[in-house]
């Protein structure tokens, strides 16, 4: 008697088993069947690539034409023409500029996610970055570049994946480097305010550095101009 | 005796087998997933579209370019057309005109009082992270210029609460906040009203959000101080 219960037992353990096997064995199927195949993801992100460079070699042809077409324009009656349309694209952000600002410096967090712990909470995110740009323009900075890109007006600030996309999808990563002109005492104060952003993402462990700098460059906007909707009003 | 021994080895043996089989199953379904996920790859064919979307900018401003040169070079009086035109179209960028256009109106407002609600009207506030997002939203789905409650968003524009008031421009703001952004209407409410996207989003806070498409709208200047 005894030694059938032991059997009874043996056999429920079994099979139980062999229910999970096959139902694992069949959803690892339909992982490998409903999701893309290497090669189309691999080869998109060539063509990816590929336009990137594209885009690259373009802007330098749009570079070397504003450069051609200011040169073209250097008769005396044009001075005051020339000199409207200078300041315009200093405000319009596409000429480098410096002189005295801070440099903030940020890392994402070099805690390691404890398991269980949404990992998302220890990177920056597009909105971290918005509220820290805000901050600067707030406090009165006349120019801001990330890892080199010039911000302006129409800059958006997006998350994809583990990086950043900023003016139409240039790919930046951290750490991030954030130069602003401006007068470098209210800069770095404004953000080191007391609740301010920094303590803000310092909840979160991510590393934070502010730097006043007697000069730092903002390089020019390295976009197009070009308008499809937009008219100016007469 | 020797029965019984054999009867453990071979379950012993049967239970290593299984456990294996188990771990290696549970390996690939944790691997399969991240390394071709679907998001992925779609992801990319989006990047791919809008650097696309860049590239015509830049090859539109590229013959914009080569045009105004051959006018340069015809004489002095092209020439000044010529640089007319490129003075025309910085001041649009740098916000320092008017501008008209298809684009979409948002409106943003807090919900009234809610009658017999023990909460706080002001626990729904619209918040100044609320709208930097929406304009965030707005420049990614395209948009060539923008303005809220008549205040062009520049460069060097902050949306940042003083007191109890939201500051644009430094000009102060009321609610409701009457957002304008001028570009393709279709993809401009689109990003907006997205599944999942910043509108339902919004509206889940319990803020009350319009999107309206327009045929023609007309974001005013930034007042240079």
């Amino acid at each position: 008697m005894r030694f059938k219960s032991y059997y009874w037992i043996l056999v429920f353990v079994g099979l139980v088993m062999g229910i999970i096997l096959t139902m694992q064995f069949r959803v690892t199927q339909e992982i490998t069947k409903s999701s893309p195949s290497l090669e189309r993801t691999m080869a998109l992100s060539q063509e990816l690539e590929e336009n990137r460079k594209d885009r690259e070699k373009l802007k330098l042809q749009v570079y070397e034409l504003r450069d051609r077409l200011d040169q073209a324009v250097t008769v005396p009656e044009l001075g005051k023409l020339k000199e409207e349309l200078d300041r315009v694209r200093g405000l319009a952000g596409m000429t480098d500029i410096n002189g005295p600002g801070v440099k903030v410096t940020l890392n994402d967090s070099p805690n390691v996610p404890q398991p269980g712990q949404d990992p998302n909470i220890f990177v920056l995110h597009d909105e971290d970055l918005l509220i820290l740009l805000n901050e600067l323009k707030a406090a009165g900075a006349n120019a801001i570049a990330i890892n080199e890109h010039r911000i302006i007006s129409t800059t958006e600030v997006r998350c994809i994946g583990p990086t950043i996309l900023i003016n139409k999808n240039q790919r930046i990563s951290p750490p991030f480097i954030i130069s602003a002109l401006g007068n470098p005492d209210t800069l770095a104060n404004s953000l080191k305010m007391k609740s301010g952003v920094l303590d803000l993402l310092q909840v979160y462990g991510i590393q934070a550095d502010v730097k006043k700098m007697n000069e730092v460059t903002i390089p020019a906007y390295s976009g197009t101009l070009a308008f499809n909707h937009a008219k100016p009003k007469q | 005796m020797t029965s019984k021994t054999t009867g453990y080895i071979s379950i012993m043996l049967v239970a290593l087998i299984l456990g294996l089989m188990l771990a290696v199953q549970y390996r690939v379904v944790n691997r399969a997933p991240t390394v071709i996920s679907t998001d992925r790859a779609k992801e990319i064919a989006d990047e791919i579209k809008q650097i696309d979307r860049d590239r015509e900018a830049l090859h539109k401003e590229i013959s914009d370019l080569i045009y105004k040169l051959e006018q340069v070079n015809q004489g002095k009086n092209e020439a000044i057309n010529a640089l007319h035109n490129e003075l025309e179209k910085t001041r649009m960028a740098a916000g320092l005109l008017t501008v008209t256009g298809p684009g979409v109106e948002v409106i943003l407002d807090n919900p009234g009082e809610r009658k017999g609600s023990w909460l706080q009207s002001d626990v729904f506030i619209i918040s100044a992270e609320d709208l930097l997002k929406v304009v965030n939203e707005l420049w990614g789905g395209g948009a060539e210029a923008t303005s809220i409650n008549s205040q062009r968003i520049i460069s060097t524009t902050e949306i940042r609460f003083a007191g109890p008031f939201l500051n644009i421009n430094t000009v102060r703001v009321v609610p409701p906040y009457q957002i304008l952004a001028v570009g393709d209407a279709d993809a401009l409410a689109g990003v907006l009203e997205l599944p999942g996207g910043l509108a339902e989003f919004l509206r889940s806070l319990g803020i009350e959000v319009t999107v309206e498409k327009h045929q023609d709208l007309t974001v005013p200047a930034y007042t240079e101080s």
